[in-house]
């Protein structure tokens, strides 16, 4: 097996048949309590009038964004971006206050709302599988897809088989691959037949949406010392105004006195 | 034999002490139900909403009520404008307290309270909840610093308090450089949900704007908390301040009304103004309330002068600036929605804080207010009163 230097995932929602074996893969795979999921599949149901009915099925999982808002946001830096590809959280650091579950945009991180003090509660999300791929084999959830609606390798290869089937068979496909350029690029591309608001993603732009909140926090450093710079040159200046004029007051005083 | 107990009038409890010790009773079982089981059996936050009415009450509004501290310690410290020193101590001791309170939460809506000091251990320096928690760090060192000599003064230890105040002036600089970067950031905060926050409220304008408006809670507070403490202490209202304070007041709420305007224009979303149903609604009630209606009752002098319009109007100002915080922390977020059919854990898509999250929210609040009352009634925290000032008593 050739090495991957960026590895991705490819959905297909044409051919996802909304069976769950990968949700039961991956918890079978990471250990993942009966009540939680790092993989949910969801949908909207059917669609339409007899005898045109339609209906279409999502996979969520982490995005794995090239530009991830959760590592952006996270204030102890639990996240990081692996060079190849995956997002992956370190309990180890995490305090539990829930930011990066408002920043994802997405809404992929979720939280042990279940667990007390004792037990710890932290924040699960899907790995991308780090003991699987590292040796070479294939996300848990992709190797128990029937149907090949998941695909892993390498991103530049997914995109490229992506577009071609999208060409192939332009009466069955929106035009785009979700997640090439959505937030900056993200691993986890999605192509489908009906609209991807339908399928419940958000309409994103392709600047990474943490690009305001950064530029912001690196202008702490130069405001706090030009504010800084400011009140003192103010408060200098008060003083001195002040001990002129005091200064004056003695003047006019004296001659008064003198009189 | 007849027992006779006598209660010695010094240990006798007041009604609303007593009120405010309960609530902080339930709020510590609360807490302590918390850690047992869980943050999702006492709150409704869930999958969808993480964060809900503890993080808008006592962490947005809480900071945003403590900014009186540094618009008055500026005013004092950096601009010399001694008439108004008699104000510094009280909204020290407020500021100070907020800050206690907000650490108070945290140990109750972290995963990993005991966790909290890990800002200190692990940084992140993209993330503004970094900074925020440094700053609430930092800033209670600072705050007790500058509240250090009303203590040591009751010691006694006359010497450390002389020396203290000579270093005032740069320490309340670096207090102040600390709480305007501290509340821009909170707003900060939301810079990076541009997909969540509703666009009248999402901006880069943000951090100027929350320090605006943080400079008018500043102002409005202290006249609600010197209203406060002149009623329950039964002292002579400072009037004379307060209204000085009062006049300053629609000049900074005018700035944040244009800046406000200025940035939705240039964004153009003046068209949202009207066409966003209940988000239009807020937007209006917060600049109603919270700002024309101040600005224009505290252009009277005859409002300024009398202490019941003083009240309302910094009441109203306090109102609506507060609904700006809920709006653009909770109210306008909107947050992931799963489709028709979900797994469960998933959770609610819909939120309303529970009865006991509110009620840890009023526990730690109560204990604000108590130990508001204790400071105040222990330490040389108010102005001794002027002769023939003596009201009441
Ligand atoms: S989808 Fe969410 S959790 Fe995953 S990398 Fe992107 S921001 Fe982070
Ligand atoms: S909950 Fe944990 S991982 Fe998420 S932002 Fe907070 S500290 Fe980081």
């Amino acid at each position: 097996m050739t090495e991957i230097k960026h590895h991705a995932y490819l959905f297909d929602a044409t051919r996802c048949i909304d069976c769950r074996a990968c949700m039961v893969a991956c918890s079978v795979e990471n250990n993942i309590e009966m009540d939680k999921t790092r993989i949910w599949v969801s949908g909207v149901g059917v669609k339409g009038e007899f005898p045109n009915l339609q209906r279409a099925t999502m996979v969520y999982h982490c995005m794995h964004c090239e530009h991830p808002d959760c590592m952006s946001a996270c204030p102890v830096g639990a996240y990081s971006k692996r060079p190849d590809g995956p997002v992956v959280y370190n309990p180890e650091k995490c305090i539990g206050c829930r930011y990066c579950m408002n920043a994802c945009p997405f809404g992929v991180p979720h939280f042990d709302y279940d667990k007390g003090i004792v037990e710890g509660a932290f924040i699960d999300k899907c790995t991308f599988c780090p003991q699987r791929i590292d040796v070479g084999e294939e996300p848990a959830c992709v190797h128990t897809c029937p149907t090949d609606a998941l695909e892993y390798g390498e991103r530049e290869e997914l995109l490229k088989k992506a577009h071609e089937r999208i060409a192939a068979h332009p009466e069955r496909y929106i035009q785009h691959v979700y997640g090439e350029f959505e937030n900056g690029g993200t691993s986890y591309l999605i192509i489908s037949h009906v609209p991807f608001e339908e399928l419940g993603l958000p309409t994103l732009p392709e600047k990474p949406i943490n690009e305001v909140s950064e530029t912001a926090v690196g202008l702490t450093l130069p405001v706090a010392l030009g504010w800084g710079a400011a009140l003192t040159a103010v408060t200098v200046g008060v003083s001195l105004l002040k001990k002129k004029s005091a200064a004056e007051d003695e003047a006019e005083k004296k001659p008064e006195a003198e009189k | 034999m007849k027992l006779n107990i006598t209660i010695q009038p010094r240990f006798r409890i007041g009604l609303f002490p007593l009120t405010l010790l309960v609530f902080m009773g339930i709020a510590a079982f609360i807490a302590l139900w918390r850690y047992i089981y869980g943050i999702g059996a006492i709150s409704n936050l869930s999958n969808s909403y993480p964060w809900g009415f503890w993080v808008s009450f006592d962490l947005f509004t809480g900071i945003a009520i403590s900014s009186g501290a540094f618009v008055i310690a500026s005013l004092v410290y950096i601009f010399g404008l001694e008439q108004f020193r008699p104000l510094v101590r009280p909204t020290l001791v407020t500021a100070l307290l907020g800050y206690v309170m907000e650490g108070m939460a945290l140990l109750v809506e972290l995963g990993q309270p005991h966790r909290i000091w890990y800002f200190l251990r692990y940084q992140n320096f993209t993330s503004f909840l970094l900074f925020i928690g440094l700053y609430v760090m930092i800033y209670i060192v600072v705050l007790t610093v500058e509240f250090a000599p009303a203590v040591f003064e009751r010691l006694k230890w006359d010497k450390a308090a002389a020396l203290l105040k000579r270093w005032m002036k740069p320490v309340v600089i670096f207090g102040a450089v600390i709480s305007t970067l501290h509340q821009a950031s909170l707003g900060s905060l939301l810079l990076i949900q541009p997909a969540k926050l509703h666009p009248l409220w999402w901006t880069p304008w943000i951090p100027p704007l929350f320090f605006v408006s943080a400079v008018a809670i500043g102002l409005a507070m202290t006249i609600f908390e010197s209203s406060m403490t002149s009623r329950y202490f039964k002292r002579a209202l400072e009037t004379h301040l307060l209204e000085k304070l009062a006049r300053g007041l629609p000049f900074v709420l005018g700035f944040y009304l244009v800046m406000r305007f200025v940035q939705l224009t240039l964004e153009g979303k003046l068209s949202l103004l009207f066409a966003s149903g209940g988000m239009s609604l807020l937007f209006w009630a917060e600049i109603l309330i919270g700002v024309l209606l101040p600005i224009v009752l505290f252009s009277f002098k005859r409002v300024r002068t009398s202490p019941g319009s003083l009240l309302t109007g910094a009441l109203l100002t306090l109102a609506g600036m507060i609904l700006n915080r809920f709006d653009v922390s909770w109210f306008a977020v909107k947050h992931y929605d799963p489709l028709t059919y979900a797994p469960a854990f998933m959770g609610k898509v819909t939120y309303f804080p529970s009865i006991t999250e509110i009620l840890v929210s009023v526990g730690i609040f109560s204990f604000g207010i108590l130990a508001f009352g204790l400071a105040v009634k222990y330490l040389p925290v108010l102005e001794p009163e002027h002769h023939g000032a003596h009201a009441g008593d």
